[in-house]
């Protein structure tokens, strides 16, 4: 069962204020119901599939400038800061 | 002028100065301006840039300079992939606003090959959905028939490509977002291996299994596009280092000798029945023309649709957690609000499908639930590769129905996600395992609606895959659409 | 009993780049949000792409702390919104579920104590907030995205300290540690942060979090302890929490939790591929490596019979340890210890005093070798080191122009002693009672000679005198 506390607690991670959350309870439960049946798989091996590359792949460690000035693309104050609300 | 030849056929009278550019641009801005209140397949149309493009273009032509291999062709983009100077907003309210100050890669490229980007096309918001209705800005009509959904989430790509608003498209395909619009769409969306295509610059959603895919009316198209688009990327990792393969060399090779597995799983139970026919009517095509068909039972697809919405919708949840309106995003000032209240307010402007998906990955991902969904969906995706891989020693290719269902009206499955996620499970498997499928237009319903017949290799197979493909596409006699 | 565990959180300074973009590492004196790019500001459609220098650095950490290297490594995000996360996540390593960080069970002796290594990761650096408004109404924040996507390493290990003194010889040894092997320059500002983690006897765990310095930690760790002990004596329950230390207030405060530990919703980073960690590349970093501080000290015990803490000192400290790697020979190693182990390092006691010395390895060189010879006294020797490392002079220059000559020949010190003997009558007569008096007459001598006779040759001449 998924109460309403719960919705709300997930609201709040994901930071989405929940106008209507019993909008989602029934949905999501409905859902993590079918997600259940995972746990009857007998699973042949423990392997996940991921993307592999060896450490010549990765990128050389040289500072190249952003070509363009990203800031002026962003949302910012005259000095060029990003603002936010307070922290509380 | 015929708008609706094939982006091959349109290359090769540009390049022998059959057709002005300009001209077909014009024609398809006037085309888009006709019919695109209807259909809605666009958010937003570059019309003067492409025309000072085209015109460009032309006057390349004429003087006999070099021209990129596209020769202008007009071309509509997912808006979830990223447009230097042109909106890229993912048919959300977070991003109605956001202009991208960089090309994607697949974008560059094709610009490089002298591609026009005519507009960018509608999509479920952030690509989650199967119906193009999710759209902030509304959904997107089958151009078939106005009443349907064109499927999804590349709905925008591929309703614009049906209707002839654009020659080609490039689309994403999460969990069938490409094929699933070609196959209610009647056109070619071709799903590659992950890793084939840079994602730099596809806004993410679900990065461990989506890949940038072409949409096209013609197999050809799609191998043309996918020889520009194609390969290694030093802006994405996780792109694989292949060498270069010309997907249109050879494309006729046939499909004799071959061997092709029908998916057990997919052809049965739930599929309707005109789907089910079209689908043995391909195979026996298939079979006349030099395949030998066997069934293939792959068991752990059964697990594939849990598997997949646990781990898009934990994916999801951390992609989309970048959008808290402070760097970027719609109007909406920090004063007054504290942190968290003010993100937890922008944020409420997600739609409810997207919000949806982000609570149930912040459930999987939560505390002591990471083994039970999350670690099991990726057990699931290594256990239907090996089940693949094991198909793959036997046959050269997969077959099944693109989508076990026809075409159904807008608004019809809005109300029952669970419902609508299910229809994903002809799709989701090439997703999870990583290997590509293409979507090929076969037929149409009794009630004039399209059936696409989808065909599986194993990974990077994308050449052979594109022969078959193109067998099948010589066997299929489709009606033109009136529109 | 108290437990002490440390979480170091190590830039890696030397690197031209981000860890995960193009941009500068070095993030400090620059404009606000003018060294960030599309992947370091979290752009849409931006992906990480992995700083190779930095695996291989972070490796050098690792194996100089003993610790495992897996084959395959891995990234995870770690979930949760703060302004300083462009991303609303920060990529880090997690091994919960197996082990995927860059080093994992380590361990290090710091004097005689082990203290194990739990894991070492690495990951990127959050942007900076400046807090801006005096009014509850006025109040924002302000950010500069110059440093986020900085690399990191955390070290983590395990509660093994007993009392914050064995932290602060820990971190001074893991500063100097991080220097020595070329990953960072410990003593930029922010370069080197601790959080603490504390219990008392089975009591809840307190973690201390946001403190400036290493001096700080000490001091935080001294104001937790004493706080959890005087709850406990009171019969009151420590509360497992985060606390702030409050830097002019000298004291920790709870912290208002952002997001606890099972809210993380850590989960793989599909961006970054598994990294493959070759043997053969594991080796080449091996060479590539200084010697460790423990392979160095193991050298100087054995290879010059240094006593086991000059050793220590010596090997622990780059500067140092460089310097007398380049001013000893076979014969004059002990002195050379000795002159830098006493000498130097009393008048260099800091940071900023170390960095202006104008001593070269030849100064010391020298300096040993006169003082073997017996042409320079330990004393002048003392006085010549002082003005070399001041003026940077070559000793003879020095000896010279303060006269620190040393006296042997027999005739002066003979005339020197003669005067000595009229000056001190009743010290003579009662030397010639008691031999153990003796040493007043040297002094004596010395005084005179402002500590350039020999005291051997000194010492000789007035026992014949007394005794004639």
């Amino acid at each position: 069962m998924v109460e309403r506390k719960e919705i709300e607690h997930l609201g709040d991670l994901v930071k989405v204020d929940l106008s209507e959350p019993e909008k989602y309870i029934k949905q999501v439960e409905q859902i993590l119901n079918y997600f259940d049946r995972l746990d009857k798989v007998e699973f042949p091996s423990d392997d996940t599939l991921r993307t592999q590359i060896t450490t010549d792949g990765l990128r050389d460690d040289v500072y190249e400038p952003y070509g363009d000035s990203l800031i002026g693309h962003l949302k910012k104050d005259q000095n060029n800061f990003i603002r936010a609300p307070k922290m509380v | 002028m015929n708008l609706g030849i094939s982006a091959v056929e349109f290359v090769s009278q540009a390049k022998e100065g059959v057709i002005s550019v300009e001209e077909f641009v014009a024609k398809t801005l006037d085309r888009i301006k006709k019919v695109d209140e209807k259909i809605h397949a666009f958010i937003t149309v570059d019309a003067q840039n492409a025309l000072d493009k085209a015109r460009t273009i032309d006057k390349k032509i004429k003087s006999k300079e070099k021209i990129g291999s596209c020769f202008g062709m007009p071309l509509s983009i997912k808006d979830n992939i990223c447009t230097e100077g042109i909106k890229t907003t993912c048919a959300s309210k977070m991003l109605e606003n956001f202009v991208a100050p960089y090309d994607a890669t697949v974008i560059s490229r094709l610009k490089l090959e002298d591609a026009i980007i005519i507009g960018k096309a509608n999509l479920d918001e952030f690509a989650m959905g199967s119906t193009t209705e999710f759209s902030y800005f509304g959904p997107t009509r089958n151009p078939w028939n106005l009443e349907y959904v064109p499927g999804g989430s590349s709905g925008g790509s591929g309703a614009s490509v049906a209707a002839y608003e654009c020659l080609a498209s490039l689309g994403s395909d999460t969990g069938g977002s490409v094929r699933s619009p070609a196959s209610f769409c009647s056109v070619v969306g071709l799903k590659p291996t992950y890793g084939l295509i840079s994602r730099y610059g596809l806004v993410s959603y679900a990065n461990s299994i989506e890949q940038v895919g072409p949409i096209a009316k013609t197999v050809e198209d799609v191998a043309f596009l996918l020889n520009i688009i194609s390969g290694h990327d030093p802006h994405d990792n996780t792109t694989a280092n292949n060498g270069y393969v010309d997907y249109v060399q050879d494309l006729k090779h046939g499909i004799s000798g071959k061997k092709i597995g029908i998916i057990s799983q997919m052809i049965g139970e739930g599929v309707d029945k005109e789907v089910a026919s079209a689908t043995n009517t391909a195979i026996s095509k298939l079979q006349n023309l030099g395949a030998e068909c066997i069934p293939i039972s792959l068991d752990a697809i059964e697990h594939s649709v849990a598997a997949y919405y646990t781990i898009a919708s934990a994916e999801a949840s951390s992609n989309l957690a970048r959008y808290d309106n402070l760097r970027y995003g719609f109007d909406f000032g920090i004063e007054g609000y504290e942190f968290k209240a003010f993100v937890s307010k922008a944020r409420s402007n997600f739609g409810p499908e997207v919000t949806r998906r982000m609570l149930l990955g912040a459930f999987v991902l939560s505390a002591g639930y990471y083994g039970k969904y999350y670690l099991k969906a990726q057990k699931v995706r290594a256990m239907i590769k090996a089940q693949l891989d094991e198909a793959f020693k036997k046959v050269d290719y997969l077959i099944s129905p693109t989508m076990p269902i026809l075409p159904f009206k807008v608004g019809e499955k809005i109300d029952d996600p669970l419902k609508l996620y299910l229809t994903d499970i002809n799709t989701i498997t090439a997703n999870l395992s990583g290997i590509p499928a293409i979507s090929v237009p076969f037929s149409m319903s009794s009630s004039g609606l399209p059936i696409g017949i989808q065909l599986f290799a194993n990974s990077f197979k994308e050449k052979e895959l594109l022969q078959a493909a193109h067998v099948l596409q010589e066997t299929s006699n489709l009606p033109e659409i009136s529109l | 009993m108290t437990k002490i565990g440390l979480e170091i959180h190590c830039q890696l300074t030397k690197l031209a780049s981000k860890l995960f973009c193009s941009c500068k590492a070095e993030y400090r004196n620059l404009e606000p949000n003018s060294n960030i790019c599309p992947v370091c500001a979290g752009l849409p459609g931006s992906l990480p792409l992995l700083n190779k220098k930095a695996v291989e650095k972070a490796t050098m950490i690792s194996l100089a702390l003993g610790c495992t290297i897996p084959e395959k490594i891995g990234f995870f995000r770690k979930n949760y919104f703060y302004p300083d996360l462009p991303k609303n996540f920060q990529i880090t390593q997690y091994n919960a579920y197996g082990p995927t960080s860059i080093g994992s069970d380590g361990k290090i002796e710091i004097e005689g104590k082990t203290i194990r290594i739990r894991r070492i990761q690495l990951e990127e650096d959050p942007g900076r907030l400046v807090y801006e408004g005096t009014s509850e109404k006025t109040m924002i924040t302000l950010i500069d995205y110059n440093r986020a996507g900085t690399p990191l390493v955390e070290i983590v290990t395990e509660p093994d300290f007993e009392t914050p003194k064995q932290v602060r010889v820990f971190l001074n040894v893991l500063a100097d540690l991080v220097e020595n092997i070329g990953v960072s320059d410990p003593y930029l500002e922010g370069a080197m942060r601790v959080d603490g983690n504390i219990s008392e006897g089975d009591g809840n765990r307190v973690e201390i979090k946001n403190v400036g310095s290493f001096r700080d930690i000490e001091k935080a760790l001294h104001f937790e302890i004493t706080r959890q002990q005087s709850l406990v004596e009171r019969g009151i329950t420590v509360q497992a929490e985060t606390r702030h230390w409050d830097e002019a207030r000298r004291i920790t405060v709870s912290a208002r939790s952002k997001e606890e530990e099972q809210d993380y919703r850590y989960l793989p980073e599909a961006d970054i591929p598994i990294v493959l960690i070759e043997h053969h590349s594991i080796e080449q970093i091996k060479m590539q490596m200084p010697e460790s501080i423990v392979a160095r000290r193991e050298r100087y015990v054995k290879k010059y019979g240094l006593p086991p803490q000059v050793s220590d000192v010596l090997s622990s400290d780059k500067f140092y340890s460089d310097l007398f790697d380049k001013a000893h020979n076979e014969k004059n190693a002990k002195e050379v210890s000795n002159i830098i182990t006493t000498d130097l390092m009393g008048f260099a006691d800091t940071r900023e005093k170390k960095l202006e010395l104008k001593i070269t390895p030849k100064h010391i060189t020298d300096l040993a070798d006169s003082i073997m010879t017996n042409k320079l006294t330990r004393n002048s020797g003392k006085t010549a080191l002082q003005e070399m490392v001041k003026t940077g002079k070559s000793l003879a220059d020095v000896i010279s122009s303060l006269d620190l000559g040393h006296v042997s020949d027999v005739g002066s010190i003979e005339k020197i002693i003669d005067e000595v003997f009229k000056e001190e009558e009743k010290a003579v007569s009662e030397a010639k009672q008691n031999p153990d008096t003796i040493n007043y007459l040297v002094g004596k001598v010395m005084k005179k000679t402002k500590g350039k006779a020999d005291p051997t040759t000194t010492l000789g001449i007035l026992r014949k005198k007394l005794s004639a």
